[in-house]
């Protein structure tokens, strides 16, 4: 098998003037050099979505030019690891550099450098490659102007959040070769193996037909693998040489050559009346994609579909709300923004949130008071619903189920809310005069997959033993889809989970499913699943009645009278089929037939699951040092399928979430160049470093869904990082507006708070 | 990365490995614990040709009390060692407050005392306080001995008196007098990270409870540890107090400290970070020589 490596940009912007590859190829070991000349030239978009791609197509597998310091110039590969990297020292490269952007507030300025010249640049919606904005979005709700001036007071201010990094532990990794009937197969640590099929076929020139597209057990993902980031390389190569090609990221390469969450500045300005009634709300996020717009638009939209759609007001708004979401997403020549579990929220939430906690104090008023007087409640309208749909057609979603109050009562009372909050005793209650409690929360709500869009597939297929396979599209990335979708088949079937073999994801044997993410599987693929299972229960008591009815030792049966249970179909009169007998009898006695079912899923709603965070902190007032000392975290998510790991999705998304609150942040040079390259510099909450955590359900039962689920896999991204920082106004006074609450930032804000 | 190439030395006694250094010249670099110099290697950042490796001379290891109360250790000492030493939480309780800070326990139970000295790494925490602590340090050579104060024993960043044919032998801290109370303040980003910045403060009060000696180094905010001359000069003979400790760390934030912006904190902070730690710093140096240390 060769090891493919990438020769990566050393510049932030630069058209390739000439490259020499002649003296890489004569390396002995070497198999294929590859450059933008040796490719077909066709532009298409990196981020794993369906068909048609909610963006601009602006990118090709390799290019005349560089739009970013660790952007692809040249491919190899060799026989091994070490000939492949000296081979990428061998390519030589002249560099015509170009001017850069790398703060985002230049990139629409007039006279900036135009990152996407290219004619084959595929405009998506508002998308302008010559004011470098990769998308726009304008959402109007009702009437803003009218909704400020019915306001007492109007507060502004202006957040800022960084760029992050997934930071999952098995890196990218492709293999591809040429199966014995001359198809392609990719095996690729993905969350989304049929995006990977469909996008890559025009790439590579083959029909889609002749791509198989593999996904093994895979080590993690977060949104950076809803990406078709690296499979185009391994296939490249394997095309050029006829052989097996093997390309893995280094740690490196995820952090220069990968994605991650976008970084945003965010406007906001919100009308209240004194009684705490919000008249209007306005966000404007200027966004930063980097180089390319994978997700730029579905992201920064998430942003403001997500955290503006929380809070509609009191009274009268409730059913007339004044929102307005602007939204710039523009290019600079950074590293590519893109999916990071949270998808948008999590910027978003960060600013409402802050901005609640300091309106709340304009007012006099209870933070949380204040929050549960304006935020949703069951039956209203989502407000988004009606106005935007990532251009497609808006269709009205109303909110079934929410469990916001309950979360806040459950919060509370697990945090000891009313014992601390305001209690100048225990801020004080520490050891040292300079050292301060402090507690402070943010709510929150997600969505559970993209209404109208998201569509997956499950088969099941009943054998002899009556054990049953289970074929899904589902992408388990470490995630535990696997099993939670055959808890659900079990359940209908009525037999042990040990009776299923479950197989994901493979493009040639298992149905569709559009991927892990959007917070979808448990939902989408689980009703599918369970349709599924529906369909073969059915079969399973038709089979059952009719060898009752053969067996002429009691009263007839009939099918829908038949009860499933503990691998037997049961008759009223306590008669009983085995399901190794219907097995048997099914495919071998009489009237044979394979029972096997098919079923997909596609949901007309999209219930979001809403969540109370709680977080409880010890800080130096000299120092800016904070320290967390407990997060609690209060989710509705409908009914929890299976509590062992939808608490591990809390716990592991607090624990991303508590980095993007007080540590972790992608810096660049001022040429451009990533300064973060490792888990050292870069640093993630280790085990031992975690404050306490608690995760509390409060089940709701959401109607849609077979067995009442909503989601839970993103929504703990949200509300960690402001709930941190509201804990940090708590204990000090000190107001941030930019995350994450370095020691650095909230000196800085102590400072400013001295000052007024 | 791995390292480059390089010729590999295991003496087994102090003669030999002299012996090696001297014909190795500047070839040859001193392999200790190999916390600081193995990771420099393998990034390439550190290429020397050769290595003398001292891990088999059992004889550099040791933790000896001086008759004057001090103690003598030898190089190769592991730092878990002397973490963990019941004489040296006797006479040096500073010594297992610091071990703390450096690194991790797998790091400390590998790394050893006399190497991190010798490493001179300006974030390293034994290299300041051999500083802080006045140590001796007993220099080898095939052709004689000499001892050099650990103030004169650093130049610079990773720089350090000892020529090409010389080692590390031995480190002597003389004892405390009685009334000294010492302190060691880090903030990091992480716990086992770099020192943002970090304050040693080692105080001796006379009978009458005025300051009769004070050491106060700075780590992490210049090229070197910083021994500040100003401290000195407010404190010794003075009664301590707030006031005059808030002196002292004015005094050595405008004119001792230089510290740089780099990914671990800007230069503001550290100068921030100085200015209360070598507050808590005194304060606590002093309350533990009124307990008598």
């Amino acid at each position: 098998m060769l090891i493919a490596k990438v020769l990566h940009s050393p510049v932030a912007h630069a058209r390739i003037k000439n490259i020499d590859v002649s003296k890489a190829k004569s390396l002995p070991g070497v198999a294929a050099v590859l450059t933008y000349k040796d490719l077909p030239r066709v532009v298409y978009a990196t981020a794993g979505q369906s068909d048609p791609m909610p963006g601009p197509l602006d990118t090709f597998s390799l290019d005349n030019k560089v739009r970013f310091v660790g952007d692809r110039v040249a491919f190899v590969a060799a026989e091994t690891e070490e000939i492949a990297n000296q081979a990428l020292k061998l390519i030589n490269v002249e560099y015509e550099e170009l001017p850069f952007i790398i703060d985002p507030r230049s990139s629409m300025s007039d006279g900036a450098v135009k990152i996407h010249d290219e004619p084959e640049y595929v405009v998506h919606d508002l998308s302008d490659p010559n004011k470098n904005v990769a998308a726009a979005i304008r959402i109007d709700i009702g009437d803003l102007d009218n909704g400020f001036s019915e306001a007492d007071q109007i507060i502004e201010a202006e957040y800022k959040v960084p760029k992050v990094h997934q930071a999952h532990i098995e890196p990218h990794v492709s293999i591809s070769y040429w199966d014995e009937n001359d198809r392609l197969v990719i095996r690729t640590s993905t969350q989304v193996p049929f995006h990977v099929r469909r996008i890559l076929a025009p790439v590579l020139g083959l029909p889609m037909k002749r791509i198989r597209v593999i996904k093994p057990r895979i080590g993690g993902g977060f949104g950076s693998k809803q990406e078709v980031l690296i499979e185009d390389v391994v296939a490249h190569l394997t095309i050029a040489t006829k052989r097996p090609v093997r390309y893995e990221y280094t740690r490196e390469e995820e952090f220069i050559a990968a994605r991650s969450r976008h970084p945003m500045i965010i406007k906001l300005k919100t009308g209240v009346k004194n009684d705490g009634t919000i008249t209007a709300n306005e966000m404007y996020a200027l966004s930063d994609t980097g180089a390319y717009g994978c997700h730029a638009l579905t992201v920064t939209g998430n942003t403001g579909h997500k955290a503006m759609a929380l809070y509609t007001g009191d009274g009268k708004y409730r059913k007339a709300p004044n929102i307005r979401f602007y939204a710039d997403i523009v290019y600079t020549n950074t590293p590519p923004s893109g999916a990071y579990r949270g998808y948008g929220a999590p910027q978003g939430f960060w600013a409402v949130e802050r901005h609640m906690e300091t309106i709340a104090a304009k007012l006099g008023m209870d933070p949380i008071q204040f929050r549960l007087k304006n935020c949703l409640r069951a039956g209203e309208i989502h407000p988004f619903s009606i106005a935007w749909s990532e251009g497609r057609e808006p269709k009205p979603e109303y909110i079934q189920t929410i469990g916001i109050e309950q979360c806040v009562h459950q919060g509370k009372s697990a945090i000891g809310w009313d014992q601390k909050y305001g209690k100048q005793e225990w801020r004080d209650s520490t050891d040292k005069p300079y050292l301060k409690r402090g507690i402070g929360m943010a709510l929150m709500m997600h969505g559970t997959a993209i209404a109208y869009l998201d569509m997956g597939g499950a088969s099941i297929k009943m054998n002899e033993d009556g054990s049953f396979n289970l074929l899904v599209g589902a992408t388990d990335l470490g995630t535990g889809s696997d099993t939670v979708l055959t808890q659900m088949a079990a359940e209908v079937l009525g037999v042990p989970v040990d009776d299923f073999i479950v197989y994901s994801s493979d493009t040639d044997f298992t149905p569709f499913d559009k991927g892990a993410y959007a917070s979808s599987t448990t939902y989408i693929s689980g009703a599918a699943t369970t349709h599924a299972a529906a369909k073969v229960a059915e079969r399973i008591r038709v089979r059952a009645a009719m060898i009752l009815n053969d067996r002429t030792d009691g009263a007839p049966v009939k099918p829908d009278e038949i009860i499933l249970k503990d691998r037997r179909a049961h008759a009223s009169d306590g008669r009983a089929v085995t399901y190794s007998e219907i097995g048997h009898h099914s495919l071998h006695h009489k009237d044979q037939e394979q029972i096997m079912a098919v079923a997909s899923y596609v949901s007309p709603v999209s219930p979001p699951p809403f969540a109370a965070q709680f977080a409880e902190i010890v800080m130096d007032i000299e120092t800016g040092q904070v320290k967390v000392e407990k997060l609690v975290m209060a989710v509705d998510a409908g009914r929890i399928v299976n509590p062992v790991t939808a608490s591990g999705q809390i716990e592991g998304g607090m624990t991303q979430a508590l980095g993007y609150a007080v540590c972790e942040e992608m810096t660049y040079d001022d040429k451009g160049a990533p300064v973060e390259r490792d888990l050292v510099d870069y640093h993630i909450f280790r085990a031992d470093e975690m404050p306490e955590l608690e995760t509390i359900f409060v089940e709701t039962f959401e109607s849609s869904h077979p067995f009442g689920v909503k989601a839970v896999a993103e929504i703990p991204l949200d509300g960690v990082a402001p709930a941190v920082a509201n804990a940090i106004y708590n204990a000090s006074g000190a107001m941030l507006y930019e995350n994450p609450a370095t020691p650095d930032r909230v000196w800085k804000a102590l400072q400013k708070q001295k000052i007024n | 990365m791995k390292p480059i190439q390089f010729d590999y030395y295991a003496p087994t006694s102090v003669d030999e490995g002299l012996d090696k250094l001297t014909e190795l010249g500047y070839d040859g670099k001193v392999l200790a614990g190999g916390q600081s110099l193995i990771a420099a290697m393998n990034f390439r950042m550190a290429r020397p040709a050769a290595l003398v490796d001292l891990n088999r001379i059992p004889e550099l290891a040791y933790i000896k009390p001086t008759d004057d109360g001090g103690l003598a250790i030898g190089t190769m000492t592991r730092v878990r060692r002397v973490e963990q030493d019941a004489e040296v939480a006797k006479r040096f309780p500073l010594l297992r407050e610091v071990a703390q800070f450096i690194g991790h326990a797998q790091v400390r139970t590998r790394g050893t005392f006399g190497g991190a000295i010798a490493h001179a790494d300006p974030a390293g925490q034994l290299p300041a306080i051999s500083m802080a602590m006045n140590a001796n340090l007993l220099v080898c050579s095939k052709t004689g001995e000499r001892w050099v104060n650990a103030t004169d024993f650093i130049f610079g960043p990773f720089m350090t008196v000892l020529e090409p044919q010389e080692m590390l032998a031995e480190v002597v801290l003389p004892p405390n007098p009685p009334r000294t109370g010492s302190v060691y303040k880090q903030v990091s980003r992480q716990k086992g990270g770099y020192a943002q910045a970090a304050v040693i403060a080692i105080m001796t009060l006379d009978e009458a409870g005025a300051c009769q000696n004070v050491r106060l180094v700075m780590m992490s905010v210049g090229e070197t540890p910083i021994v500040s001359e100003k401290a000195v000069e407010i404190l010794v003979g003075q009664k301590p107090s707030e006031q005059a400790f808030k002196a002292v760390a004015e005094a050595v934030v405008t004119g001792e400290i230089d510290p740089a912006t780099d990914l671990h904190a800007t230069a503001d902070y550290r100068r921030q970070l100085v200015r209360v730690l070598v507050v808590r710093a005194l304060t606590e140096a002093c309350e533990r020589a009124s307990k008598g240390g």
